[in-house]
This record gives C-alpha cells, sequence and structure tokens, in this order.
C-alpha cells in the first residue's frame, strides 16, 4: 500500500513535528504498520506500508493519517463531506431506483445521479497524485473514484446512466450461469452464491468486485449513476475467490471496508465531479440502509492493561490515545473506561483489542522487560537421547546428515519400492512431481545421492532422520499415521587412499557394523536375516534387521535395476529403520561387569563345515549352551576355496575366556572348548582342522 | 679422572682390541676375551701368579686387580657409547616429515538445522521449558479454528496451505500443537514445539515449501507482554552468545492480543546496518504475542485468571541469518560440500 507524505499532511500537522520521512517511516513501523520503502517522487515522499489483514482501515490515506495522530496525540482533521444540493435544471429528468433484494450480503447501498459530465483528463494535481501512490489516471470520473478509495478507503463505481436497461439498481444474488463481461474484456460466469449489481434485466457489475464492460464509462457518457456501497465481506471474499479475481475494491469489501463511510465519500465524490468534471447532481442521495450499523461497546479495565502489559499505562493516556483513534472513550468509574468501536474497526471484538490499540500507541518499546516466575526444571522430549546418539553415532560413523521435503512422487517411489505404495495424496499438490507424502526415505536418499555425484562429489554417506507418512483410518486424526525413520545411503570408499596407504571400497559388513556400533549405545544388538524380495534391494545382498524376531528395518546393496536407473557406477548401499520400536525403550543406562583382576585366556578352533550354513547359527548354537566363563566368541578367519572341497568352508574362531577368581588352567579351558566344539560337531557336523 | 696407565702387555693390547671393536657383537668378544671368567686373560693371570717370587705377589696381584676394574669400565664405557651411537641411527632413519597429512578418519556433519535446534533445545530447557511435539498432518480445527481463524478469515490467505481433504492439512504452522497441550493440561505451562511446517510456496532463494518452525507457549497467573520481551531477550543472548536487543512491534496474528513481530538487533554489526541485515540494524525473527483471550476460551482456560504469550519461529530463517546461508535452497539438497561445513 503506497501512501502520499503529501495527502497525510492534509489529515495531520505533520510539519510541527519537525521529523524528517524517515522518523514518520519509523513511528508508524513502531504503531504495527510496517514500512518497506521510503521513496522520494518529486517534491512528495512516498511510503510503502505492508497492512495486515486485520487493518483495511489503513488502507487508505485517512486511516493511516489517524494512526500518525494518534501516536504523536495530535487532532486529526478529517474532511468535509456534505452533501452538494441537487441542480434545480436537472432535477427530475433522470430519475433512478435502488432496491436490495440480498440485505444480509448488502447491508447498505447508496447512489446519486449526476448528469452534464464532461469526461475529460484529470487536473494536474489530480494525477499527480493517484500516480504518486502508484495508479494511472483514465479520466477524471474513474480518476475521482479512485481519489476517493485512496483517501477513505471507500471504492466507488460509476455506471453510465445511459447504458442501464432501465435506470434501476437492484442488488441480487446472481441467477446460476447468468454472465457479464467484466471491465477486464472477460466474459464471466456468475452463480447464485454470487453478488450481483443488476439493472432491470442482467447483471452490470460484480458487486465489490468489477463493474460491466456495458456500462463502462466512455468519452461520450453524459450522466453517471454514482455507486457507494458496504458489502458484506465473506460473500466479496467468496466470489473474488472463486473468480479468481481481486481489485482494489475486493481487496478492502473482502477485508471490512465501514459501513457508515459510503453516503460521505457518496458526498465528496460528487462535489469533486461537480468542481472538476462539470457534473451536476441530478437525484437526491438514495441510501437503502435498512439495519443501520450499531457500534460495539466496549470496557477497557486499568487493571487489565496492567495485567496483560505489566506496565502501569495512565489510563488518561489511554483515554487520549483512544480519542483519536475515535473510540469515544468515556470514564466508567476511576479504573476504566468505556469505549465504542469505531464503525471502520470491525477488527475490535474484545476488551484485550482495546489493551493492543493503547500498547501501540503507548509504545512497545516502552514496555519493560521481565522474567515468567519458574515453576519447574525444563525437560527434553522423550525421544531426545535417543535421537542425539543416533545422530551422533551416524556422524562418527562419516555419514552426514540430510534433509528431504517430505513429498514424494508416487509413480517414483512405485518404480523403487517394486509396487505402488498407498501413500497420503494432496488435494493440492505445488506441481505434478511432489502428489503424495513419502512412504520411505528412499527416494530422496537416492535423489541427493546423485545430486552429490553429479558435484563431482564421489565418496557419500548421508543419512536423514526422517517422517513417513502412512495413510491409517485408526490414527487420532483419522487418516495418517506419522512414523519416524532412519535412512542411509553410502557410496565409495570405506576409508580413503592415503599417500602411503591403500582405500578400502565400502562393503556391505561395513555398514552392518557401523550400523550395529551406533545401536549398541542404545542398548540394541540386532539380528540380520537374509532377504531376497525386497524390490530396491540386491537379494544376495540384503538383510533383514531384526530385534526379537521382529522385523524393524533392512540393510543391503541397491538392486542392479537401480544402480543403472540411477546411473550409479559405484556401488550404493542403503538401510532403513524404523526408529518407533527403538524409541519405545529407554536408553539404557550403563550396567558394567567387573573387568576381573585375572588375565584371560584365549584359544582358537579351526573347522570345516557346509557353505550353506548360516554363520548367525553358529553364533546362537553356542549362545544357548550357555558356556561358563565363556567371554567372546569371535570369527577370525573365513576361508574358502582351492584346498577345500566345493560346498565346503573353514572357519577360525576365537573363544576368550575370563573367571573373576581365578586363572583358568589350561585343562579347564580345554573342557569348555570341546563342550562348544563337540555341540557344533553334533548339530552342525564340522569337522575340526 | 686422570688417565692411569698400566705398564703391563694385557693392558696395551686390551687397548688395541677395543680400539678395534666397532660394533656391540665384537665388544662381546673383547669382554670375552679378557674378562671371562674361565678362559680371559685376566683369569688366567690371576692363576699364574702362584709362579712368582713370593714378595711379588702382593703388588702384581693388586695390578691385576686395579687393571680388572680399569677393563670393566673401559668396556662398559665403550658399551654405551656404541648402543647411543645405534640408536641415533635408527631414530635418523626413522624420521618422518610430520607435514605430510594425517590419516584422516571419514566423519560427518549434523544438518544446520538440527544443530541449530539442539542448541535451541538446550536453552530453552535451560530455561524450565518442555520439549512437546505434535502431529504433521492436522485438522482445520487444530490448524485454524481453534486459533481464532474461522473459516473464511481473511488470515488463511497470508498462507497458502496444503490440503488432504477438506478438513486435513499440512500444518502451516507449529501452533496447533498449543491446543493440543492446552486441552491435555493445566497451567502452569511452558512448552516449545519444534516440527515441519508446510506453505504452498514454490521454490526459490527466500521460500521453501516445507520449513521448521519452533513454538513457544507460556501460560500462568501473571504472565505480561513484559516477559515475553524479558524471555526473548534472554533466549536471544544465549544463541548468540551475546548481548541481543530484542524489539518488539504491533502486529497481527488472530490467535494474539496484542500481537507483535519480533526484531532482533543485528549481531553482525550491532545494530548500525550492514549487507545481512539490509542496513536497517534490525533482523525480522519472530511472530508472537499474548494468547487471544478466545483460544483460552476454546480450551476451557479462564482469561480472566491465566495470561500467557505465545510465538512461532522459523528456524530455518534464524540457521540462514545465523550462518549467513544466502539460499534456502541449500538446506534441502544435501550437497556434502555444503553439509560438511557444519
Amino acid at each position: 500500500m503506497r501512501i502520499s507524505l503529501n495527502w497525510l499532511r492534509k489529515f495531520v500537522d505533520i510539519d510541527i513535528l519537525g521529523i524528517d520521512p524517515d522518523e514518520v517511516a519509523r513511528s508508524l513501523t513502531m504503531v504495527g504498520l510496517a514500512v518497506e520503502l521510503v521513496e522520494a517522487v518529486g517534491r512528495d515522499t512516498v511510503l510503502d506500508l505492508d497492512i495486515t489483514t486485520n487493518r483495511p482501515d489503513c488502507l487508505n490515506h485517512l486511516g493511516v493519517a489517524r494512526e500518525l495522530a494518534a501516536r504523536y496525540r495530535l487532532k486529526l482533521r478529517k474532511p468535509v463531506t456534505l452533501p452538494p444540493p441537487t441542480d434545480p435544471g436537472a432535477a427530475g429528468r433522470f430519475p433512478a431506483s435502488i432496491e436490495i433484494e440480498a440485505p444480509a450480503d448488502c447491508p447498505r447501498y447508496a447512489g446519486r445521479v449526476l448528469t452534464d459530465v464532461e469526461i475529460a483528463e484529470s487536473p494536474d494535481w489530480l494525477k499527480g497524485q493517484l500516480e504518486a501512490v502508484g495508479q494511472r489516471p483514465i479520466n477524471n470520473v474513474v480518476d475521482i473514484t479512485n481519489f476517493i478509495l485512496f483517501e477513505l478507503g471507500q471504492p466507488l463505481h460509476a455506471f453510465d446512466y445511459q447504458r442501464l436497461a432501465e435506470p434501476r439498481i437492484v442488488v441480487r444474488h446472481a441467477r446460476s450461469g447468468e454472465g457479464i463481461r467484466t471491465l477486464d474484456g472477460v466474459v464471466r460466469t456468475l452463480d447464485d452464491t454470487m453478488l450481483a449489481i443488476c439493472d432491470a434485466v442482467e447483471p452490470v457489475a460484480v458487486a465489490g468486485v468489477m463493474g460491466g464492460e456495458e456500462s463502462e464509462i466512455s468519452v461520450d457518457t453524459r450522466t453517471i449513476l454514482l455507486e457507494s456501497a458496504f458489502f458484506n465481506p465473506a460473500s466479496i471474499r467468496r466470489t473474488s475467490k472463486s473468480l479468481d479475481l481481486s481489485t482494489e475494491a475486493s481487496f478492502r469489501f473482502e477485508r471490512g471496508a465501514d459501513p457508515e463511510m459510503p453516503v460521505q465519500a457518496l458526498n465528496r465524490a460528487c462535489q469533486m465531479l461537480q468542481d472538476i468534471a462539470g457534473a451536476k447532481c441530478a437525484t437526491e442521495v438514495m441510501d437503502i440502509y435498512p439495519g443501520a450499523f450499531e457500534r460495539r461497546r466496549l470496557v477497557l479495565r486499568h487493571k487489565r492493561l496492567v495485567q496483560v502489559l505489566g506496565v502501569d499505562v495512565d489510563l488518561a493516556d489511554a483515554r487520549d490515545i483512544l480519542q483519536t483513534l475515535e473510540f469515544e472513550p468515556e470514564p466508567e468509574g476511576d479504573t476504566a473506561l468505556s469505549v465504542n468501536a469505531p464503525s471502520f474497526r470491525s477488527d475490535i471484538g474484545v476488551e484485550d483489542d482495546l489493551v493492543e490499540e493503547v500498547a501501540r500507541h503507548f509504545g512497545y518499546d516502552r514496555i519493560p522487560s521481565s522474567y515468567p516466575r519458574p515453576f519447574r526444571a525444563g525437560l527434553d522430549s522423550p525421544t531426545a537421547r535417543h535421537e542425539q546418539l543416533i545422530v551422533d553415532g551416524m556422524v562418527q560413523a562419516g555419514f552426514s546428515q540430510a534433509v528431504n521435503f517430505s513429498f514424494s512422487n508416487v509413480e517414483r517411489e512405485g518404480m523403487l519400492l517394486g509396487k505402488l505404495p498407498q501413500g497420503v495424496r494432496l488435494a493440492n499438490p505445488l506441481n505434478d512431481l511432489e502428489t503424495h507424502l513419502r512412504t520411505s526415505l528412499l527416494s530422496g536418499l537416492l535423489d541427493s545421492v546423485r545430486r552429490n555425484l553429479n558435484f563431482g562429489v564421489d565418496d557419500v554417506r548421508l543419512f536423514e532422520m526422517g517422517t513417513t507418512y502412512h495413510p491409517d483410518t485408526t490414527a487420532e486424526n483419522g487418516s495418517t499415521t506419522e512414523k519416524p525413520g532412519l535412512g542411509f545411503a553410502a557410496l565409495g570408499r570405506f576409508y580413503d587412499p592415503f599417500w602411503n596407504v591403500q582405500g578400502e571400497e565400502l562393503r556391505f559388513f561395513h555398514l552392518k557394523g557401523l550400523l550395529d556400533g551406533v545401536f549398541a549405545k542404545l542398548g540394541f544388538d540386532f539380528e540380520y536375516e537374509p532377504v531376497d524380495d525386497v524390490a530396491f534391494l540386491h537379494p544376495g545382498i540384503a538383510a533383514a534387521i531384526m530385534i526379537e524376531g521382529r522385523r524393524v528395518g533392512l540393510l543391503g546393496a541397491l538392486h542392479p535395476r537401480l544402480q543403472e536407473e540411477y546411473k550409479f557406477s559405484n556401488r550404493v548401499f542403503y538401510g532403513e529403520l524404523d526408529l518407533e520400536p527403538i524409541y519405545s525403550k529407554p536408553v539404557p543406562e550403563p550396567t558394567f561387569v567387573s573387568p576381573g583382576r585375572f588375565p584371560s585366556v584365549a584359544r582358537d578352533i579351526s573347522f570345516i563345515l557346509d557353505k550353506t550354513v548360516p554363520y548367525g547359527r553358529i553364533v546362537s548354537l553356542v549362545q544357548a549352551l550357555k558356556v561358563s566363563e565363556l567371554r567372546t566368541f569371535r570369527l577370525i578367519d573365513l576361508y574358502h576355496g582351492q584346498s577345500l572341497p566345493q560346498d565346503k568352508i573353514s572357519l577360525t574362531v576365537r573363544l576368550t575366556f575370563e573367571a573373576p577368581d581365578r586363572t583358568l588352567t589350561q585343562a579347564e579351558v580345554a573342557e569348555r572348548c570341546d563342550v562348544v566344539v563337540g555341540s557344533l560337531k553334533e548339530q552342525l557336523g564340522i569337522v575340526q582342522r | 679422572m686422570a688417565e692411569q696407565e698400566f705398564s703391563h702387555p694385557l693392558w696395551d693390547s686390551f687397548r688395541q682390541d677395543l680400539e678395534a671393536a666397532s660394533d656391540l657383537d665384537s665388544l662381546t668378544e673383547v669382554r670375552d676375551k679378557y674378562l671371562s671368567r674361565h678362559r680371559g686373560l685376566l683369569a688366567l693371570e690371576m692363576r699364574n701368579l702362584g709362579r712368582l717370587p713370593a714378595p711379588e705377589r702382593p703388588r702384581m696381584g693388586q695390578l691385576l686387580n686395579q687393571l680388572k676394574d680399569r677393563v670393566t669400565e673401559q668396556l662398559e664405557s665403550r658399551q654405551a657409547e656404541l648402543k647411543g651411537a645405534l640408536e641415533q641411527s635408527r631414530m635418523t632413519s626413522e624420521r618422518v616429515d610430520v607435514t605430510l597429512p594425517g590419516y584422516a578418519n571419514p566423519v560427518g556433519s549434523v544438518h544446520p538445522i538440527h544443530r541449530l535446534w539442539r542448541e535451541m533445545a538446550d536453552i530453552f530447557v535451560r530455561m524450565g521449558f518442555e520439549v512437546v511435539v505434535g502431529p504433521e498432518v492436522e485438522t482445520d480445527y487444530y490448524s485454524f479454528e481453534a486459533l481464532n481463524i474461522p473459516q473464511g478469515h481473511p488470515a488463511r490467505d497470508d498462507q497458502d496451505t496444503f490440503y488432504l481433504d477438506h478438513d486435513l492439512l499440512l500444518r502451516p504452522h507449529t501452533s496447533p500443537v498449543q491446543i493440543r497441550t492446552m486441552e491435555a493440561r493445566r497451567p502452569p505451562l511452558r512448552i516449545v514445539v519444534p516440527g515441519r511446517v508446510y506453505r504452498r510456496d514454490s521454490v526459490d532463494a527466500t521460500h521453501s515449501p516445507m520449513f521448521h518452525q519452533v513454538e513457544g507457549l507460556v501460560v500462568d497467573e501473571g504472565i505480561t507482554l513484559g516477559d515475553l520481551k524479558g524471555t526473548l531477550e534472554a533466549f536471544f543472548r544465549e544463541l548468540f552468545h551475546k548481548e541481543v536487543e530484542v524489539r518488539l512491534r504491533p502486529s497481527y496474528f488472530p490467535f494474539v492480543e496484542p500481537g507483535a513481530e519480533v526484531d532482533i538487533s543485528c549481531v553482525f554489526c550491532g545494530g548500525s546496518g550492514c549487507r545481512v541485515c539490509k542496513r536497517s540494524g534490525w533482523v525480522e525473527v519472530l511472530g508472537a504475542g499474548m494468547v487471544h483471550p478466545r483460544v483460552f476460551e476454546m480450551v476451557g482456560y479462564d482469561p480472566e485468571r491465566y495470561t500467557g504469550f505465545a510465538w512461532g519461529m522459523g528456524i530455518d530463517r534464524i540457521a540462514l541469518f545465523k550462518y549467513q546461508i544466502d539460499d534456502i535452497r541449500l538446506l534441502f539438497e544435501n550437497d556434502l560440500r555444503f553439509l560438511r561445513q557444519f
């Protein structure tokens, strides 16, 4: 909203303050009318204001002047708006009538007919004034209506009287399918929720939004019917939205115009038309206003001011402020004011609104800082510790944290996951590519890997702690379950080659080890089971991550099909984990087993067995034996090759034993190893080497 | 000690042998030659003492003992010398160029948004706030109605919202969690709510359809607008590790009254104006205000008894400011060249 300082000067004596335009801008900003730009335009200065939606009264110069006056406790000089008399020669020649058939959406409609209008260019001062606020001058009649809009905030509309079917204005809802060609040349089809200004036959304007081309003012216009009305904001808003048409008029009406302004504005316009365009008033003012506006009466207690602001504002100062803002304050006892909310302040509804009015002009910057009394210690979220351990663990493992949008493309996800996911669909997506909410972190992470490769980064380790979204009618909102998850993708080397040390390519077992390390800190010891039916993972290098027999995640190499799809020349590893089961278990406090004062004894056992036996089975068998004093069981060598039959492998495991009270003898250790070997022989048919 | 010379043929030959021993092995041979208990030349001489005439024996015995001590001493000193030289040459050969690069362990990085949120969370927890979270898919009621933004309210235009259907939407702010928390609990309350929020803005350098907010809410008897100011001052001082001025400007959010836009003095220029604050000295950081009495009524709190303040702060926006990132898109592209700087 552009505001001319010269225009403001007509209503408030800025010069008496001796402040420069920047100071005016600062003052307006500090009362809530944010000035975004101060610009010199000729001898004038124009301020660009960002007016919040609750203050349509400040979408004009009088409104802004009122705020400035209140800020400095100055008097506001309101323009005189007496109705010019009807011209005796013109009277009776151009009769007109107004009917409101939809009083809920049009509480007030005023109009007057003027004749002998000479359409011409506006005088320079008027053109200059409009240009300063960014309006293109058109002709004197249109310019005067625009001038009133920017001065008083009242949108006006001038109809060519001769082009109305009959001099009869009917304000009614459009009939479904009724059309009108609006001033912008577009033919618009109206429906029965839209308010229309009609002549005896058809719509001549979309009420409060835009006039029709048919009755537009032209160079030949001699007689006009000038409209000045008040419309229901919700109605104008609906119409403007459904026609996708926003104008200076609709912008004001939908936020709330002043129901007491139409006649004043009409009078001022008629006076200007008479002075500038030679017009003569041909009728009296017609003012259809069935239910007069009642100002809302409110009480402001001094006590409330102090309670909310925390500062003792003088009630007399509050009264001065509210007086200038036209709230007509009257003392109510010694400790309160009774006020009437002005007709142009539809935003004022409760006492605290008055508190804000006073605070704005008292000055937010004069409110001293204080602190709320403490009532207890702070508390982080129940999952904060888990999250931090996971993030720190992943970062130590060389992963950088990614953040991707929650949106997804359902076809893309379907391609990755092997079937179209049950996704949550957006009714109004931004574009065709982001139509759903993601059901997996895979797509975002693979795209991120691809992007990094494109940038020339060839060692990529990314993880994301993010939410996935799943349709769920049993969810609290009846729609969607939001699941916390961890996803990670890696490609490249486990560690870089150095100047005299070979590098090492990332392998499945690196990632498995990293993951185990991170989650050990959270008290988890994952089990892994082979899976070969995950569409995005290599069927031979893929594992389900299990907690107590329940699948909580996946880890593996990306499926060759996707390696190709993304043109990844190096193998990408990907894992994801449902964090709900992780979060549901508290982060364990450390418990310790005494490291003992006696040395441990290690013993290696080598044996040959069938290739098909998974190592995990050996581990669980040994665990089940519960061999006393067995502290660790570790694989230290795995071999298959020439010296062995095709279907066999050779393993070496190292067992360490430790007793709390003595050094175990060789015989004791041998005896325990025999138990292990015996069991493995019996269960798995191993042959000791 | 003055060099003591012996007029004895053994001494002369020992001196020659010692001179010739250039390493520890040959030194051991010399030691064996002279000092070996059985075959050593000195032991032999001792055994031969008996063949001497009796009057000469004591003098010669004494001489031989002195000779033995000297030989031992000389051998030890020579051994120490040789050991030192050996160690020296070994260390010289092991010398490295310490300016060669270290073997770096790949270490990742925490995303700037999460890094900043962790910092914020720590500060808020120290200030007595509880961290609370809520759903991203929300109902119209919690996102708008209960926040005093009824159907058709112009403020709904301020945030073009993503909808799932006529009632469900992606929350455009974290404020619904205020309502959920107030419905579930009684005052006093002091919560902060971090989370993802969504607005239907196309991506450009300053806009993103998804970003992060942290909501704050304090409700108790006697809470004032001054408390809001003081709380934010304390918070920003901690966040930027320096005195930061907080400026409240009247503004409008339907769920607060009075409402305020909050600026902080630019931490880079101290308020004198620079590129970061666009020469204004101030940086807009959040919207805030006193909880609207209608919001209290909707959750069943008595607005006469309780007052409260609330704010909504963009984590992304503060990250951009704090780390001087010039394009919000960098936060969501996951470019490792960017991420590794945090």
